[in-house]
């Protein structure tokens, strides 16, 4: 088996100096901007760029690929600290791992965060470097009909999501998916709700609604009370997880790891849609799912491996193809043609040490996130320790800039502040955020391949049912379907 | 109306999505609407509109058999701070530079709180501000105007 | 009384900004220049405008800092430059949405070419037309004549309304004659992926990004929409040799500055940017992405923009691409 001598070669490369130095750059720089809301691998990745040119080739996307799945490491700690997701991808790390920090158990949290991050992580690039090219070739099969039909089921299995009260979840998703639609539509051109506002007519940007959902929201909810209870307990039991904990974690991780390779490999679906998928299916699967949604590890530990897993295979496409499954992967294939290299099939075959040399960096990578990121811990848990009233004002500022500097517009802050009204008043009502966010998430794809799937069949849905791996997508909503109403039908045949 | 339907938790919710439903349906009739086979840009959000308002009317009906209220107090003072003083925040930053924006924001947000010692904020401002402009400007390179026309050079 | 401190603080904060910098009379520029990027970070424009402002910072003497600020296809970006004081301390990168927003967006807030000094063209780059290897034309000829026997039959895929990608084929149909069924995508990616997948038969896909799967024979190249071969791929006929003649569509940059910005301030900026364009490094780096450099005269330049907003004006309108 030659891949043995291909790793031999890959770490032989990876391990100069040189290339470790820049490694270790990127995860820092990753870690970094992802802890930062607004500020993202691909913004850093952008002004770094041009930079990088005067870089060897392996170095230079050693870095580059460093900070994308770096920023995944980061995203968590403020999602688990402080209910502000650093990333798109970790919105869903709020809903469990921010409750286990009010509850003391920050630590544990940011611990099995990095743990199920590191073993997702190594199973990714497991999986680009036994697999890659298969991989991409059997992705490309998944045309409009596909995402539709994944869609459709990923909507289906939402209503899981809502913590016991499934109306008030589904209107939320609803209202997620209307969110979603602002901006121009992809199929017509045609300008929605963006009621002549330019700053509307790309969408309402995934910062402006987590951090206002969440963020804003959960700031005044606290304010609003008269009595000066601290936010956070006083008692923090410990900064690792206990045995019971990682038992807890292990089956959920190895099943977040394997949604977010799955979701990692599709074009445009990526780290975000596995984390809520892996949520929904960790909240199904367990034997008490009242515990979700008030601290349970396993929301924290799945979601976590699943958007880590995605940030690796989302490397598949781009790779093995030359295809870029997300803007960021857009960028970096920038910066491989413009190192000289032409990305595609060849690659693997003209620019080994490049290609193995980026998958043993990803290994090492991966490794010096965990280490950078444990002793952090007791760092960042000792910051909930500051009293609320100097916390709460920081935190503003984080939201405020990191709004800002999204696309460095006023608008996006303003926007911001009202969806942090919205998402106050949701919060009084008890309507949860995360199904909106997830709506939002989906909507566009949804009703962008759907649209599509029929444009392409010239107005005939049978495109839906006649395609194998839609029509398997399609029964398995239905079987969703029924599991999930099934309950509720009980439910109401015993009230009766 | 009895007044207590103003503190109905699930009346309000209910409310809430039926406005934003038709909202969205009103908005959507200037799109072409096309045909299910055929959608035009109006015909998704109009069905999500409809649905918003199905879920609201049904969550809505619950609200009055249960009668169940919103827990704890309005914190409008609070909102309405923090919105200011992210509002603020947005407004100064591209005219006035990215240190009085902070300044404003810091202030009018710590005013939401419960106390406000002055010291403490002014205090809170120049560490959490230093530590903003080294991370952002300096560090990440971000082009934001300090004050008026006085940039971070290297 | 905490009011008071309050609004103190504020007022302060407000007077510290309102001292008008020290202009003094030294030459310009004596601080940083924004140069305003209407893309997001990511993609060819931000990458271009990187590539030469270490270079332009260097010449100038003052560091000329980009801003990038997306949206609406450049108009965002479009309309802050034409707000901005004409001090030559705001420079604008233009791009192809610079032309066409006039006739795509009915409410623009400037005139895209009153409101505007222009400095030079940057650079071009053009699109390749590819297709699917199953779709049976194999050149512009057999194309045309294949689509003019399936109205509306043939699907090709764009990034996106209004994209150069886009564009393409419309001014395509609209000169050869020809009825294709536009499936758009979100980006350029998602609309390559779907090619590749045989989702859609064609696609005037940017040089650089489809010229290597056309190489490996997952995509079959079939033309080039510059008015001349391509340097990166002279094997390849044009658009305009193999029957439309005239055709011509260019992704292109170009630099522009408020339009009452002084002569003197423009020219030393032309100035130093041509200089910038004939550094070698920036020349290979642009080459890379499948670009060449133009540097053209202010006045080409602006003639050059003025001729494109006719020409696409005209394209769009016989598209029925709808202004909003």
């Amino acid at each position: 088996m030659d891949i043995l001598s291909n790793l031999a070669l890959g770490f032989g490369v990876a391990f100069s100096p040189e290339n470790l130095a820049y490694c270790f750059i990127g995860v820092l720089l990753g870690t970094l901007v992802g802890v930062l809301p607004g500020v993202g691998p691909l913004v850093t990745i952008a002004m770094l760029l041009p930079i990088t040119f005067n870089l060897p080739a392996v170095a230079a996307i050693t870095m580059l690929a460093g900070i994308y799945y770096g920023s995944q490491y980061g995203g968590s700690t403020t999602s688990i600290l402080v209910n502000l997701p650093g990333e798109t991808a970790s919105a869903v790390t709020c809903i469990d791992g921010y409750q286990m920090a009010r509850q003391g158990r920050a630590g544990p949290a940011l611990a099995i965060a990095a743990i199920a991050s590191l073993f997702a992580g190594c199973v990714g690039v497991l999986l680009i470097a036994l697999a890659g090219p298969a991989i991409a070739e059997w992705a490309l099969q998944f045309g409009a009909a596909e995402y539709t039909a994944l869609m459709l089921m990923a909507l289906v299995a939402s209503a899981v999501i809502s913590g016991g009260d499934v109306l008030k979840g589904l209107a939320m998703v609803v209202l997620g998916l209307m969110i979603g639609i602002v901006g121009v539509d992809v199929n017509s051109g045609m300008q929605r709700y963006t009621f002549g506002v330019p700053e509307l007519v790309d969408g309402i940007g995934f910062t402006v609604i987590a951090v206002g959902l969440f963020a804003v929201a959960e700031i005044v909810v606290n304010l609003e009370r008269k009595d000066p209870r601290e936010v956070y307990t006083g008692k923090i039991t410990n900064l690792m997880p206990t045995r019971g904990d990682l038992k807890d974690s292990a089956w959920p991780i190895v099943r977040g790891t394997a949604v977010g390779s799955f979701f990692g490999v599709l074009p445009g679906t990526g780290p975000a849609l596995s984390s809520f998928a892996t949520y929904l299916l960790e909240k199904k699967l367990a034997r008490d799912p009242a515990r979700f949604g008030r601290g349970a590890i396993e929301g924290v530990a799945a979601p976590e491996a699943a958007n880590n897993a995605a940030a690796q295979t989302n490397f598949i496409p781009m790779l093995t193809l030359g295809l870029p499954a997300s803007a960021t992967m857009a960028l970096l294939l920038a910066a491989m043609t413009m190192q000289g290299i032409e990305p595609g099939p060849q690659v693997m075959l003209t620019r080994p040490e490049l290609f193995w040399g980026l998958i043993a960096s990803m290994w090492i990578g991966n490794l010096m996130l965990v280490i950078l990121n444990l002793p952090l811990i007791g760092l960042w848990v000792s910051l909930l320790r500051a009293p609320y009233r100097w916390l709460f004002p920081s935190i503003i500022m984080f939201c405020c800039i990191g709004n800002f500097s999204v696309s460095n517009n006023p608008g996006d802050v303003y926007l911001c502040a009202a969806v942090g009204v919205l998402g106050y008043v949701l919060a009084k009502l008890e309507c949860e955020p995360a199904p909106l966010i997830l709506g939002y998430v989906l909507g566009p794809l949804l009703e962008e391949n759907l649209r599509r799937a029929l444009l392409l069949s010239r107005g005939d849905p049978t495109v839906f049912f006649t395609r194998p791996i839609s029509l398997t997508f399609m029964i398995a909503t239905l079987f969703v379907l029924a599991v999930v109403i099934a309950p509720g039908l009980r439910k109401k045949a015993d009230n009766a | 109306m009895k007044p207590d339907l103003f503190d109905n938790r699930d009346f309000l919710a209910g409310l809430l999505f039926i406005a934003l439903g038709v909202l969205a349906i009103a908005v959507a009739r200037d799109y072409p609407m096309g045909v299910a086979m055929r959608m035009g840009p109006g015909y998704f959000p109009t069905v999500l509109g409809g649905i918003l308002c199905l879920f609201g009317g049904a969550v809505l009906v619950r609200g009055l058999r249960s009668g169940q209220q919103v827990s704890g107090d309005w914190g409008w003072r609070p909102l309405g701070l923090i919105t200011l003083s992210i509002l603020l925040f947005g407004a100064l930053v591209d005219r006035l530079g990215i240190i009085p924006a902070l300044v404003a924001m810091f202030f009018t947000a710590a005013a939401a709180g419960r106390e406000f010692r002055f010291k403490e904020v002014l205090l809170l401002t120049v560490v959490m501000g230093a530590f903003a402009l080294g991370v952002f400007v300096y560090g990440l390179k971000l082009p934001y105007a300090l004050f008026p026309g006085v940039w971070w050079t290297s | 009384m905490k009011l008071q401190v309050y609004a103190y603080i504020l007022s302060a904060a407000a007077l510290l900004g309102m001292v008008p910098t020290v202009a003094a009379q030294a030459p310009y520029p004596t601080r940083p220049i924004r140069f305003i990027v209407g893309f997001p970070p990511g993609g060819s424009n931000n990458i271009v405008a990187r590539m030469i402002s270490p270079k332009l910072s260097e010449y100038l003497g003052q560091q000329v800092v980009v801003d990038n600020r997306g949206g609406a296809n450049t108009a965002i970006a479009t309309e802050i430059a034409a707000n901005a004081t004409p001090d030559g301390y705001t420079i604008l990168m233009n791009a192809p949405g610079h032309a066409t927003n006039p006739s795509l967006i009915k409410k623009l807030n400037f005139d895209s070419i009153r409101d505007f000094a222009f400095i030079t063209q940057i650079g071009q780059a053009h699109n390749l037309l590819v297709t699917h290897p199953s779709f049976p034309p194999r050149s512009v000829q057999e194309l045309i004549a294949y689509s003019k026997q399936r109205p509306g039959q043939v699907n090709y895929g764009s990034s996106g309304i209004g994209t150069s990608v886009h564009l393409s084929a419309e001014l395509f149909q609209y000169m050869a004659g020809v009825k294709w069924l536009h499936v758009a995508y979100k980006g350029g990616g998602p609309g390559l992926v779907a090619l590749l997948a045989g989702e859609v038969s064609l696609y005037f896909g940017n040089l650089p990004t489809v010229i290597n799967h056309a190489r490996s024979g997952k995509l079959r190249a079939v033309a080039v929409t510059g008015l001349k071969r391509s340097p990166a791929a002279p094997d390849i006929p044009t658009v305009a040799e193999s029957g439309v003649p005239g055709f011509e569509v260019a992704t292109w940059w170009g630099l522009s500055a408020p339009a009452k910005t002084p002569p003197a301030i423009l020219a030393r900026l032309h100035k130093e940017t041509v200089r910038a364009l004939n550094d070698s490094g920036v020349r290979k780096q642009l080459q890379g992405l499948g670009g060449e450099i133009v540097a053209s005269t202010p006045e080409q330049y602006a003639a050059y923009v003025r001729n494109e907003i006719a020409k696409w004006a005209k394209v769009i309108k016989a598209a029925g691409i709808k202004s909003q």
